[in-house]
């Protein structure tokens, strides 16, 4: 009975929540006279017509995938999404673990109004952020590269990540870094020894968390980079797959869900390790 | 792979291995093709003088994305290539979407450095301070092929400042597009305004509703004020004071109130610019005001049933007169910071003067903004439209008319301007047309009150010294 | 020789052993680089912004004349500003009622074992994987006003008559579908509903994240008090969440607020700017009308705002945690 009502709730909100990906997955397959059909069943394939037919097979084409893949920069943009984010990814840990113990651990008192400062941060949009951010990039000579990607997006991702981080090492019990140095370990010993092996459920959600954030974040990618060859995926879909008068909605939708599912998949393998490094992982 | 790590590398040290061989290869060819450029150099007569190593190097371009994908493919494949190893010059081109076109004006105004040449769609009076004044370049021009249209002097003019802003290169004629069969049935031509309101009853209840937008983006601006024009309104008068609250203004709002209350459905005020295409496209709306891209499109979906039913006129005649915007205009600047004037200079002349190929790799999109870049003007350029075999045959040679009598430039009758570039762009016409039609406000107060913003924003471009 | 050496330096080698274990000098070691880096990345612009705001700067130009406070009063005057800052706060309310409750009834059941579970929580979490600028295009079209599955489908089950009285939408029906995009009502709930879609991902992982970390013994001593159900979620488990589900709260405010794409790719601030939101009205005159100096005034209004919300939610945060 438990299981129905659950089923019941989780239902309807899983469909809600994916049902945009599938009609994502049914579009990029289909013909622009199935498409641009007002008689057409959306949910299927369908002839000319509008009709729907059982061997679905028959009214798919593989046409607009492949031309996303070979009249646009598409693998390029990936590259660039996976070098930015991997990069952007480890210099926030660089920077964000030893604040965020040392927040958590070392700054007493004035650690809790730090870490609200940090925060203080995201309150800042972009949209406004963008024009002196292209004068410095311009300064420092790194226009239109990916550079000045992996410069910019860790000034949103270090805030937020020393701030999860603090939380998270604060839920490490102090013993046991005191054994540790009891022991003889140095403190920074200490650190890398013990501590931050204990915190790889909340590195892996800083992971997580920045490396999302890179892939999604929109202005910077498109007011930096120029040209085709340096754009992420963000910035080059919308800008290459349409052209003012038309949409290449099946190429675009073949483009959302590349890299989407992926990442799903990997976010949905981390979550319960993501879990934990929210929680400290002390309780359950 | 190669190619990323290139550019990273390039970045950073100057020049990559990649833009070394391309540049050896350039000057190998150039060179052993033309037997030395200086004589071509210095053919040129007048106040530029062009030396051989100021035209060694890069022109970066930014322009949009056309609408005719076919053209950016000749543009970029062919054409920037012969002109670079003609002029020893490594061209590139980027292309963005139009309405991403002023983020990144700003982004390189601010970094201080970007490309050399940009291409706005609308007058970039605003960016003036931060441009080189192209009156040298006008005047290039001018002296081989004699003076530009009016739609283009007045978008790239400020005669406050009496300088060139920018370099008006090419405008698009804005046809409506109807059907045929559609406005048969209903017994009416779409020839004047009145016709249209009388008909759009009669085609929504046939369920090919008119397709005429009140949304922000750039259609529907362009549209709105040429209905302004068609009854006598306007922006502003000819020495560029607002003047939006006028008879003509709330005629024009009536009737479109009229129009869209008979005729109309709310999605009006939702499209993008490639809503009333694909609503067309998609054989329901019966009339949309729009540069050729949809029938085009048409052509090219292969639907003969829908494309040889399309037909193409002049905007439809209001009491007063029968005028309409450009679609766009293609006005190009250089930035005060430009890497290589000289080259970007030359690159605007050239491409005027040789303005036939774009006209017709554009498929008769692109109309240049001295008339005489097409040898024979006008009477050629009806031959070359008339030419078009889609049918009805000679359905294009009505859209050289259209570009000769019946388009003129954002700001009529006045210049397009900082103030009239900012309106623009606030979609504030729009937002008027649809208020009124919505009910929200009487056509008289809309227009009073659209006044009373008009001249708080002209009072502000003033300060800045543009106007 | 080397031993004198060795006794020279095995001091000082201490010494900065020493200092490194002194807390006072260790701590602002390690915070440095990071604060370093987000004052220059982040405080830079921002000071400049705020000086661009008190100037005329037009056309993307970083310097101005100095005009004071007047880019702030007369955004103030003007009627689309005030209505794209209501708006703003309108989205940001509506779409985080609706995450906070989706959220706290989905992670309810979530935590619980049932046969798909690895595949469910595969849905739930594909939102937030997909970035939000080429999902949200895929939404225009499921918004379209001619082709929109929504509309297809609501015409199908009969319920289009309704959903248009609820939204006060004239003159709807099978053949006259609602124009998602095109009245103001509907686009204020379409924008809303594509990012509470956006957000709900995240709050119902940390909400889950909430859930387990409430400790089993008080698990226990709820069982053992026969506190179940309704009873045990308001006096148990929604006190001992509520530390986390401000986090989340937090965090869902502050991307909705100060999100660009979503309003810019979907509606443009249209139909005919009903819904402009501070960060879209900002870059239309900012950048596309061209008057810089106005645009940064209508881009820090955004600031305050959150700013008292994040301070409200914090020190809401610290009285509810269970220490």
């Amino acid at each position: 009975m438990r299981k129905a009502g659950t089923y019941l709730v989780v239902g309807p909100f899983a469909i809600v929540l994916a049902f945009p990906f599938y009609w994502a997955l049914t579009t990029m397959f289909k013909r622009d006279r199935d498409l641009y059909n007002t008689k057409s069943i959306p949910y299927v394939y369908n002839d000319n017509g509008g009709h729907a037919h059982w061997d679905f097979w028959n009214y798919m084409t593989f046409h607009h995938v492949s031309f996303l893949f070979k009249h646009t920069e598409y693998p390029t943009w990936v590259e660039n999404t996976l070098i930015v984010g991997v990069a952007v990814v480890a210099i926030t840990l660089v920077l964000a673990l030893p604040a965020g113990y040392a927040l958590a651990r070392l700054s007493g008192g004035w650690g809790q109004s730090m870490g609200v400062a940090i925060f203080l941060v995201y309150l800042v949009p972009p949209t406004l952020l963008f024009l002196p951010l292209s004068r410095l990039i311009t300064e420092l000579d790194l226009k239109d590269t990916l550079w000045s990607l992996i410069l910019v997006y860790p000034s949103f991702t270090i805030p937020f990540a020393t701030w999860l981080l603090m939380g998270f090492f604060k839920t490490i019990p102090q013993e046991l870094e005191d054994a540790a140095l009891v022991d003889g370990c140095s403190r920074l010993r200490a650190l890398r020894r013990i501590v931050f092996p204990i915190s790889l459920p909340g590195i892996l959600t800083v992971v997580i968390f920045s490396f999302s954030l890179c892939v999604n974040e929109f202005i910077y990618a498109f007011t930096f980079t120029s040209s085709t060859a340096h754009r992420t995926i963000s910035a080059g879909v919308p800008n290459e797959l349409i052209r003012g008068d038309v949409f290449f909605w099946q190429s675009l939708m073949a483009a959302v869900l590349i890299p989407s599912i992926p990442l799903a998949l990997l976010y949905n393998s981390f979550l319960d390790r993501f879990i934990k490094g929210f929680t400290g992982g002390a309780f359950r | 792979m190669a190619e990323a790590n290139d550019d990273l590398e390039g970045a950073c040290s100057g020049l990559t291995r990649r833009e070394l061989v391309q540049r050896g290869t350039a000057a190998a060819f150039s060179v052993s093709m033309f037997g030395g450029l200086a004589e071509r150099a210095f053919a040129f007569a007048g106040p530029l003088k062009y030396k051989n190593r100021h035209l060694k190097g890069d022109l970066k371009i930014m322009q949009w994305s056309h609408f005719v994908p076919d053209y950016d493919k000749w543009l970029d494949n062919v054409y920037i290539k012969r002109w670079g190893e003609k002029n020893d010059v490594q061209v590139k081109i980027d292309h963005i979407d139009n309405s991403l076109l002023p983020a990144t004006a700003a982004s390189e105004a601010a970094a201080q450095s970007g490309h050399d040449l940009f291409q706005f769609l609308f007058p970039p009076a605003a960016l003036e301070q931060q441009t080189i004044p192209l009156n040298d370049v006008v005047q290039e021009v001018t002296k081989k092929l004699g003076k530009m249209t009016d739609v283009a002097y007045r978008s790239s003019y400020n005669p406050k400042t009496k300088r060139y802003f920018g370099f008006a290169d090419n405008y698009v004629p804005d046809p409506i597009h109807y059907r045929h069969s559609f406005w048969f049935n209903a017994g009416i031509a779409p020839n004047t305004w009145d016709n249209v309101r009388k008909a759009a009853a009669k085609l929504k209840a046939a369920g090919h509703p008119v397709g005429l937008g009140m949304s922000s983006e750039l259609d529907s601006r362009m549209f709105l004020m040429s209905l302004l024009y068609c009854y006598g309104g306007a922006l502003q008068t000819a020495d560029n004071k607002p003047s939006i609250n006028s008879k003509g203004t709330v005629e024009a709002l009536k009737v479109m109130r009229d129009i869209y209350q008979q005729g109309e459905s709310d999605e009006v005020f939702a499209w993008t610019a490639s809503s009333n295409n694909q609503a067309f496209l998609a054989g329901r709306l019966s009339l949309a005001v729009n540069a050729i891209s949809i029938a085009r499109s048409a052509e090219a979906s292969g639907n003969t049933a829908l494309s040889d039913d399309t037909w193409i006129a002049p905007i439809p005649r209001g009491p007063v007169r029968r005028l309409g915007n450009e679609h766009v205009m293609g006005v190009f600047f250089i930035w005060k910071f430009a890497n290589n004037k000289a080259a970007a200079k030359k690159y605007l002349v050239d491409q005027q003067l040789g303005y036939r190929d774009h006209f017709l790799q554009s498929k008769f999109y692109n109309f240049p903004a001295w008339t005489s870049a097409v040898k024979g003007g006008f009477k050629t350029m009806r031959k070359l439209t008339a030419a078009d075999n889609h049918k009805p045959s000679g359905k294009y040679t009505v859209l050289t008319t259209i570009a000769e009598k019946y388009t003129t430039n954002i700001g009529y009758p006045g210049f397009g301007n900082a103030a009239i570039g900012d309106i623009f762009n606030q979609s504030l016409i729009p937002q008027m047309f649809a208020q009124v039609a919505q009910g929200k406000m009487s056509p008289e107060d809309a227009a009073r009150s659209m006044q009373g913003q008009f001249k708080t924003i002209f009072a502000k471009w003033k300060e800045q010294g543009l106007m | 020789m080397a031993v004198a050496a060795g006794g020279v330096v095995a001091p000082r080698r201490r010494r900065w052993r020493n200092l490194l274990e002194e807390r006072r000098f260790l701590a602002p070691v390690l915070i440095a680089p990071a604060v370093l880096f987000v004052v220059v990345i982040v405080g830079v612009p921002l000071g400049w912004a705020i000086y661009l705001s008190l100037t005329d700067a037009i056309g993307g130009s970083l310097t101005g004349k100095w005009v004071g406070f007047d880019n702030f009063t007369d955004a103030w005057r003007d009627q689309n500003f005030r209505n794209a800052l209501e708006n703003t706060l309108i989205i940001t309310l509506a779409a985080q009622v609706l995450v906070v409750a989706g959220a706290a009834v989905l992670s309810h059941f979530l935590v619980r074992d049932f046969r798909g579970k690895w595949f469910v929580r595969l849905l739930v979490i594909l939102p937030w994987a997909a970035p939000v600028s080429l999902v949200t295009i895929g939404w225009l079209w499921i918004f379209d006003s001619l082709f929109s599955i929504v509309n297809w489908t609501l015409g199908k089950v009969h319920l289009i008559g309704v959903l248009c009285g609820a939204f006060s939408v004239d003159g709807c029906s099978a053949t006259n579908p609602p124009p998602w995009l095109g009245h103001p009502n509907l686009a204020m709930f379409a924008i809303i509903v594509v990012h509470a879609w956006r957000v709900l991902p995240f709050a119902v992982v940390i909400f889950i994240a909430g859930l387990a970390s409430i400790p089993t013994e008080v698990e226990d001593a709820a069982k053992i008090d026969g506190a179940t159900g309704l009873r045990k979620f308001w006096y148990v488990t929604l006190p001992l969440q509520l530390p986390i589900a401000l986090v989340a709260v937090l965090f869902g405010i502050v991307f909705t607020a100060a999100d660009f794409a979503v309003v810019f790719v979907l509606t443009r601030g249209g139909p005919f700017n009903s819904t402009q939101v501070l960060t879209t009205w900002s870059e239309t005159i900012g950048i596309e009308s061209g008057r810089v100096g106005a645009g940064a005034a209508i881009s820090l209004y955004l600031f305050p705002l959150l700013l008292v919300v994040t301070i409200l939610m914090l020190f809401f945060a610290r009285r509810a945690q269970v220490t």
